[in-house]
């Protein structure tokens, strides 16, 4: 007891306090390694899909979309500019996070939401009208699936933006500390792109 | 290099270039298709 009491420097048991840092099993950080595996299974789950896809298209050479039944390109691609003005928003409420400019930050973290939100409604009515079910046929099958898993990380964002906006109106982010906003931020710009590689796939070619 | 995952910031630099790509990729395929 005594030798330990003597191998502690003076004032360093004020310096740390709960539990000891975890142990790195990798030089990467692990915020960083957890988004870059969380980013490369994203990948992968929406690369079974395009699988299928390219596979009815190229292998099969199947008409796109199924004989007698017609995309809503027009509404898609008003959609898809929608989606790209939330990713300016959301780029704008970290540039005034980042300046202290707390109206911005609140601003475009709303408009970001309500932006998303537009997005999947216009896509849900879009199911409603578009005139074939999943189980008609593969194409369906593929049309609802990459767009409807498409669908689900737009919800997850908005999950994750609904907390943001509520904590940015408490006045929880700072100039220098405003991870919560980053972090959704980044996932926000990659639905985005998921959506641009989805919509020139399933829609334009 | 690009980090998209790095910061919000790069992420939004990396979508905009994934636009620029495709759009240039689509008008290519797209001018292709009418000429042929």
């Amino acid at each position: 007891m005594e030798s330990a009491s003597v191998a502690v420097p003076h004032g360093a048991e004020h310096e740390h306090h709960g539990p000891p840092p975890a142990n790195r099993s990798s030089r990467v950080e692990a915020q960083f390694l957890g988004m870059l595996l969380f980013i490369i299974s994203e990948v992968m789950l929406f690369g079974a899909f395009f699988t299928a896809y390219f596979f009815i298209r190229v292998v099969n050479n199947a008409h796109w979309p199924a004989a007698g039944t017609k995309l809503p390109v027009a509404v898609a691609g008003v959609n898809t500019a929608i989606l790209l003005s939330s990713s300016l928003t959301m780029h704008w409420a970290l540039l005034s996070a980042k300046n202290e400019n707390r109206f911005g930050m609140r601003a475009g973290l709303a408009s970001t939401f309500l932006l998303g939100l537009t997005f999947l409604t216009v896509q849900i009515n879009e199911y409603v009208h578009v005139g074939f079910a999943p189980h008609d046929n593969a194409q369906g099958t593929i049309f609802y699936g990459l767009t409807g898993l498409h669908g689900a990380h737009v919800f997850v964002g908005l999950t994750l933006l609904s907390f943001a906006t509520i904590r940015a109106f408490r006045g929880h982010f700072t100039a220098t500390e405003h991870r919560g906003v980053e972090v959704p931020g980044i996932y926000w710009h990659f639905v985005d792109v998921m959506w641009i590689i989805v919509y020139s796939t399933i829609y334009v070619l | 290099m690009l980090n998209p995952l790095r910061s919000e910031a790069e992420a939004f630099r990396f979508l905009v270039w994934v636009v620029v790509v495709v759009g240039v990729l689509i008008a290519a395929v797209l001018i292709v298709r009418s000429v042929s």
